[in-house]
């Protein structure tokens, strides 16, 4: 039950049951007012009509002598203390003198609270009326009655009224047949909201329904948005962008794991067959010697994959600022170029320095590991013979490090790929040099955790690799 | 028996070769795509080692072109142990795969069982008479008793003895029995069988003259 009221087509429900209920009872009552001030005045019409017919008889059976003047007060006392007989009265006010007749009444009294005329078929408890607090006249509702009180200012006073039990039995049914309407009204109302609801809440169900199942593995699925401009529609939208990026990513991961594993694979490989056949017959030392050779070389090509994918992994993580100290990246390649220079030498090529300061906050090792990187790269790739140039310049805003080669460059198809953790532009998977793919997608890494970029342009002749990093110079 | 190892790694390559020729196999190498698809479709083979991802056109590539001239047995070597890649290989007409890494016991099984099927044969022993000859321990014996052969000489019986009835030209048996860096002097055949001929009866290989030898 707790969870039905959290439910929010629930909420919505009993939200918007509460306020038709309450312009449902509102919009009742507003008729029912005007209804009954509209018989009120019509029975006040009534009862200043009946009085005027009586009077209007009572001066036209016998009229007076002077015929065009209105009648004095003294006239009207006489004629309502002998009003003269019943058939001198037109038919309608003949109830007035019939006991318990019903219909309207009147009754009159003198200044003096006498009686003057006071018809058979008022009611038993009739007194003279009360000087009204504001002016001579008043309606009084009395019981089942409804009066018209008047106290003159010349002492005579007056009761028309009469009985009023039709309507209010009428007004009475009037207020159940609203009452009835207004609770069919709100139970059709309530119907439709329930409906309503369910309709705008079915694509926020089958969002989720979609969303879980995603969630529970079916990275492929998405949200169907048949509007994309209303608020639902960008819902979706956002939600398939966030399972884009997710599945993205998953799907990185696990290319990252399967290329990991499958580098691995060809070392672990080579060890077991080696150690297999090592193991089959007597050898002479030599041999043993030869097979011990083939396994440590495996077993140091997998020492490196696994150092590159550390630092892989150390490069994913955020690191902490405190790592990073003031350094000057001419140094850091002149070191790293001093490192290389044996295998300059082996490979006949020339490395040229046009190193200026370059200040920049970062970790000396991690961008000397970069350095290296792309110093090695431009050493071993291109044919002998060439020239390496490295270049280091300081800007306003940001250092910049280049390493050139002057080897036949990288074709275009490759280029985007580069930085790609176990992309190789020879689509070899062999680790010939101990290569696993994994050089340039450190440099990346590094790079951009020190807020920097690195990017590489080949056109023909020669690639160029350059690293900009934010500048320390201020 | 005469193998051809394509496999780009050359610390594998060199471990696999090795391993196989002190399996009494005569084995070339081929370092990538081009190299060992001119090899494969130039000599005759009895089985080809071949790795999925190679310099040049990888594996795959290499099996759909070599499939359009030649019916060598291949085995394919794939690292990445996904179902379609093993799938590719096979439609591209891969006889077996084997996932690295594997077991070099189990490399030599499946390629003894590759070329016993390529040679019709249904068991790894082949007895002719009163001659057993077990591929898989590379022994034959006659009445039970173990006949001492060189590796060569049991290459050549075991070739003669899985095309039995078949007569297998001289050339053939050099193209099979000996690699590409042996010195393949003319007379080095019928100097083999003359051994084999002495070690288990005259009557074992027959020569048809003109044509090349056969076992009946």
């Amino acid at each position: 039950m707790r969870k039905l009221f959290q439910s929010v087509r629930w909420t919505m429900l009993l939200w918007y049951a509460l306020i038709l209920l309450g312009l449902i009872a509102g919009l009742g009552l507003l008729a029912y007012r005007l209804a009954a001030d509209d018989r009120t005045s019509q029975i006040d019409r009534d009862i200043r009509g009946f009085q005027g017919a009586f009077f209007r008889s009572l001066f036209a059976s016998r009229p007076l002598p002077k015929k065009d003047d209105p009648p004095s007060m003294d006239e009207i006392r006489e004629r309502l203390r002998n009003p003269g007989d019943v058939s001198s009265f037109p038919p309608e006010l003949h109830a007035l003198f019939a006991n318990g007749g019903g219909g309207s009444y009147l009754a009159f009294w003198d200044n003096d609270d006498t009686p003057l005329f006071i018809s058979a078929n008022a009611p038993d408890d009739i007194k003279p009326p009360q000087q009204a607090p504001d002016g001579p006249t008043r309606y009084v509702e009395r019981g089942n009655y409804r009066e018209h009180h008047r106290r003159s200012s010349n002492g005579m006073s007056s009761i028309i009224g009469r009985d009023i039990s039709a309507e209010q039995g009428e007004l009475l049914r009037f207020g159940v047949w609203i009452a009835l309407g207004g609770g069919a009204l709100w139970l059709v109302g309530l119907s439709g909201g329930w409906w309503l609801a369910g309709r705008a809440l079915k694509p926020i169900d089958d969002i989720g329904r979609t969303a879980s199942r995603i969630a529970a593995g079916n990275l492929d699925e998405r949200i169907e948005i048949a509007n994309t401009d209303n608020e639902l529609g960008r819902l979706g939208q956002v939600l398939n962008n966030t399972f884009d990026r997710l599945s993205d990513a998953i799907e990185r991961q696990k290319r990252f794991t399967a290329d990991a594993s499958h580098e691995l694979r060809t070392p672990v490989t080579i060890i077991l067959s080696e150690t297999q056949r090592a193991l089959k017959r007597e050898r002479e030392p030599e041999q043993y010697r030869e097979i011990l050779g083939s396994c440590r070389t495996a077993a140091e090509r997998m020492r490196a994959l696994v150092e590159s994918l550390l630092v892989l992994a150390k490069q994913d993580l955020p690191s902490p600022d405190g790592a990073r100290v003031s350094c000057d990246l001419a140094e850091i390649a002149a070191g790293v170029a001093d490192l290389l220079q044996p295998l300059a030498d082996e490979h006949a090529t020339k490395i040229e320095r046009e190193l200026a300061p370059a200040p920049v906050q970062g970790d000396p090792h991690s961008l000397a590991m970069v350095v290296q990187n792309l110093i090695s790269n431009a050493l071993v790739h291109p044919p002998e013979g060439g020239t390496v140039r490295i270049r280091t310049a300081s800007g306003a805003t940001e250092a910049v490090l280049e390493v050139s080669d002057s080897g036949p460059g990288i074709s275009a198809e490759h280029l985007p790929h580069l930085f790609d953790r176990f992309y190789r532009a020879d689509s070899s998977r062999g680790q010939v040099n101990g290569h696993a793919g994994l050089g340039l997608a450190i440099a990346r890494s590094v790079v951009e955790s020190h807020g920097g970029s690195i990017e590489v342009r080949s056109s023909g002749v020669g690639s160029v690799f350059q690293v900009t990093l934010p500048s320390n110079s201020a | 028996m005469r193998l051809l190892v394509i496999e780009d790694d050359p610390l594998l390559r060199h471990s696999l070769t090795e391993g196989l020729r002190e399996e009494q196999y005569a084995v070339d190498a081929a370092a990538d795509g081009p190299e060992g698809l001119a090899k494969a479709s130039e000599a005759g083979y009895d089985a080809i080692i071949l790795d999925g991802m190679l310099p040049g056109f990888d594996g795959w590539e290499l099996l759909l072109r070599l499939r359009r001239e030649k019916r060598t047995p291949v085995l394919m070597l794939t690292a990445r142990d996904a179902v379609p890649d093993r799938i590719r290989g096979l439609d591209a007409g891969a006889d077996d795969y084997l996932t690295k890494p594997f077991d070099f016991e189990e490399l030599l099984a499946r390629l003894r069982a590759l070329i016993r099927r390529s040679s019709g044969g249904g068991s790894s022993t082949v007895e002719i008479g009163e001659i057993a000859i077990d591929t898989a321990t590379k022994l034959v014996r006659q009445d039970e008793q173990v006949v001492a052969l060189t590796p060569r000489e049991y290459r050549l019986v075991e070739y003669l003895a899985l095309k039995r009835g078949c007569v297998v030209s001289r050339t053939e048996l050099y193209e099979h029995l000996f690699d590409e860096n042996e010195d393949t002097l003319s007379n080095l055949l019928d100097v083999h069988v003359s051994n084999v001929r002495k070690k288990l009866g005259a009557a074992f290989i027959s020569t048809r003259r003109g044509h090349g030898y056969c076992i009946e």
